[in-house]
């Protein structure tokens, strides 16, 4: 895979889309979303054939209105009553499985390479299973299992992915995936203990204790102390999802083929990965965001410099059918409430 | 989207083109027909005309960055090109093309940067706040009158008991209640109400629902038998009721966090949690200013119905007495105790001198 954007390029697109978000209150984002989305797909290609993004800004604005009504009503209820709210909960976790189907299916139709649409086949109880019931489960074995859970999410979503009439399928041995839940259970252990000794070292407690005494302001080193346990907990415990999806991620490449006996290579180095995401982190923040659209970019030419394609034959022969049009409910369910079911396609 | 022709003779973009539902990459041209009616999609190869069509019907994809011109034909044939010019002067230019212009990393785009720092911070410090205030005007007060009952009936299922106040008791907290609503401005939902509860585990206190509803514990009327403190405490939750600062706190937060996801967008998975944190924050600090805003009405409501208007003073260090420690001066969602005191007593000496 070739990734071609620049963060020249892309730092104009990404600002006027947020004056315009701003101005607009908000509105505009769905157009902006669009216009992102089409320029990260258009500048990866696949042997010289880039991908493309079809969804229209109005699809996506009545999509995320439902969505803002919804979470809107559920605010409102929870305030009357939280007997209600709870019940509205469940129902919504109803139907949960078939917002991500929606998902799924939308962005896979709206999305396409060289002249093909992908598609999203999903269906109520599977989806059920590997979203809903399997994670709730795997609470119980204390996570234990939740490298099982997490291989089932990915078999389902890569498996119902096809490109035209062509068939996606993944399969992969556990091995991989117990390895990287063990690196980002050891990171997180390691992470929270340096947390715990940093606070217990540092007497936070009591130089917080005295300053309430005192009725008055906290002093600088204080502030100091605050800001670095802070930092600490930062890189220690919210990386744990990009260090767990970066150690899997070429497993799961490894094991997804595409019909014809294509298959798929993916060569990062996690700790590289890792350290990319967390240095971008800090740089967005040093920046005051003006520095996102680079980070956004590195982190794309990574990935795609390190993902590959190894084809079983000519890749003149695909074939499939134009996208129907969809609403954009469910896709703007995954968007706000930031539910990453992760296909890796 | 219609294209218009232009004369014939133009130069023909190279570029590359795919048949609908198909990945074969054809090495293709565009070009108007010799007739002049039409346009013609050309495979370089063998020179086979692959598409034909009139231009109005011919769609072309919005230009972005620097990806290349996308031209549709109505049969589905897709025709990339870098040749933008070329493709101008076969087609004609769209009139959508400003956005691309004003993306273009040229001079003008430090002005875009400044727009939207200006934009960013008027949202925040003006737009959000009209926001919440066309949300509050907007609330019907049947609604702010089933949050009092929702709330009610949740506290007397977990925290709060039937009150085992006597009715002297209650008469006492009436009687100042009685003095304080009739110098307090109008309710939202027509008037305040008290109720009272057992609430061991909170202690003496004193509650406001948006509705009007105020919840005065059991705990508060037996340490408390001064009507002064009494009356600094209900003026300071009366005063709470009145600015509507619940309503305020929940459109607040729910817009914020409307804002940062729609606006913001994905900004990465440490980022994402570290913004909402942030609002979490900024909302906390909204309630400290709300509490002083609250001590600073209700002071002067007891002043007004003739009470002490320095005994709420007095209740904050009585109740600051009983427990030690406590939060940061930005962590918490009251203000520290030592500086509401201090500003109670400051805004009682005022009255005092004023009123004289």
């Amino acid at each position: 895979m070739r990734f071609t954007g620049t963060a020249r390029e892309y730092f104009g697109i990404w600002i006027v889309n947020l004056l315009l978000s701003i101005a607009t209150l908000g509105i505009y984002s769905a157009w902006a979303k669009v216009r992102n989305k089409r320029y990260f797909l258009g500048n990866t290609t696949v042997d010289g054939r880039p991908f493309d993004y079809h969804a229209r800004g109005a699809q996506i604005l009545i999509g995320r209105a439902i969505v803002v009504a919804m979470f809107v009503i559920y605010s409102v209820a929870s305030t009357l009553s939280p007997i209600a709210s709870l019940a509205l909960l469940l129902g919504f976790a109803a139907i949960v499985p078939w917002l991500i189907n929606r998902g799924l299916r939308f962005n896979a139709a709206m999305t396409s390479w060289s002249n093909l649409r992908f598609r999203f086949d999903g269906s109520y109880w599977p989806a059920f299973l590997v979203f809903l019931l399997y994670p709730f489960l795997a609470v119980f074995s204390l996570y234990l299992a939740f490298p099982l859970v997490s291989r089932a999410a990915r078999r389902y979503t890569i498996g119902r992915h096809r490109l035209g009439e062509h068939r996606f399928a993944f399969d992969s041995g556990i091995g991989p995936f117990y390895a990287a839940f063990f690196i980002t259970f050891v990171w997180a252990i390691f992470g929270f203990m340096l947390f715990v000794a940093l606070v217990a070292a540092s007497g936070m407690a009591e130089r917080f204790a005295a300053a309430a005494q005192t009725g008055g302001e906290i002093d600088g080193a204080t502030v100091l102390i605050l800001v670095v346990v802070a930092a600490v907990w930062f890189v220690a415990i919210f990386p744990l999802g990009t260090i767990y999806a970066a150690c899997v991620r070429n497993a799961i490449y490894a094991g997804t083929a595409l019909e014809g006996g294509h298959r798929f290579e993916s060569t990062i180095s996690p700790p590289r990965l890792v350290w990319i995401a967390i240095s971008n982190g800090i740089a967005i923040v040093v920046s005051v965001g003006m520095l996102l659209p680079w980070a956004r970019i590195r982190v794309a030419r990574y990935l795609c410099a390190h993902t590959f394609l190894r084809p079983a034959g000519s890749l003149d022969d695909f074939v499939g059918e134009a996208a129907r049009r969809q609403s954009a409910f469910g896709d703007a369910f995954l968007d706000i409430e930031g539910i990453d079911v992760g296909a890796a396609v | 989207m219609s294209a218009r022709l232009s004369e014939t003779g133009a130069p023909a973009p190279t570029g590359e083109a795919y048949a609908a539902g198909s990945s074969r990459r054809i090495a293709a041209r565009l070009r108007a027909a010799s007739d002049g009616g039409a346009v013609e999609l050309v495979d370089r190869d063998d020179g086979a005309v692959l598409a034909r069509a009139p231009p109005e019907t011919i769609r072309r994809e919005r230009r972005l960055g620097g990806l290349p011109s996308i031209v549709l034909f109505p049969g589905g044939w897709r025709f990339l090109s870098h040749d933008h010019d070329a493709v101008d002067a076969l087609l004609g230019t769209e009139g959508s093309d400003r956005l691309h212009r004003w993306e273009a990393w040229r001079p003008q785009l430090v002005l875009v940067v400044a727009l939207a720092f200006v934009a960013a911070f008027a949202v925040w410090r003006w737009g959000l706040g009209a926001l919440v205030a066309v949300a509050v005007a907007f609330t019907p007060d049947a609604l702010t009158r089933a949050i009092d009952e929702g709330h009610l009936a949740f506290a007397d299922r977990t925290l709060a008991d039937p009150s085992g106040l006597g009715e002297d008791e209650r008469d006492r907290v009436r009687r100042v209640f009685g003095r304080l609503d009739a110098v307090a401005p109008a309710a939202r939902s027509g008037a305040y109400r008290i109720v009272f509860r057992a609430m061991p585990k909170v202690g003496p206190n004193a509650f406001a629902l948006p509705g009007g509803t105020i919840v005065v514990t059991d705990e508060l009327v037996r340490a408390f038998p001064e009507p002064d403190v009494i009356a600094g405490v209900l003026g300071h939750e009366i005063a709470h009721v009145a600015e509507a600062h619940g309503l305020r706190q929940v459109y607040r937060s729910l817009g914020t966090y409307l804002l940062v996801t729609l606006i913001v967008g994905d900004v990465g998975p440490v980022l994402d949690d570290l913004l909402l944190e942030g609002g979490l924050l900024l909302s906390l600090s909204y309630s400290r200013e709300h509490e002083l805003e609250a001590d600073r009405i209700g002071v002067s409501l007891a002043a007004r119905a003739g009470y002490d208007p320095a005994a709420l003073a007095r209740f904050f260090e009585r109740m600051s007495a009983g427990d030690k420690g406590g939060g940061s001066s930005w962590l918490s969602t009251h203000p520290p105790t030592g500086e509401r005191v201090r500003e109670i007593r400051r805004l009682a000496e005022e009255i005092g001198r004023s009123g004289g």
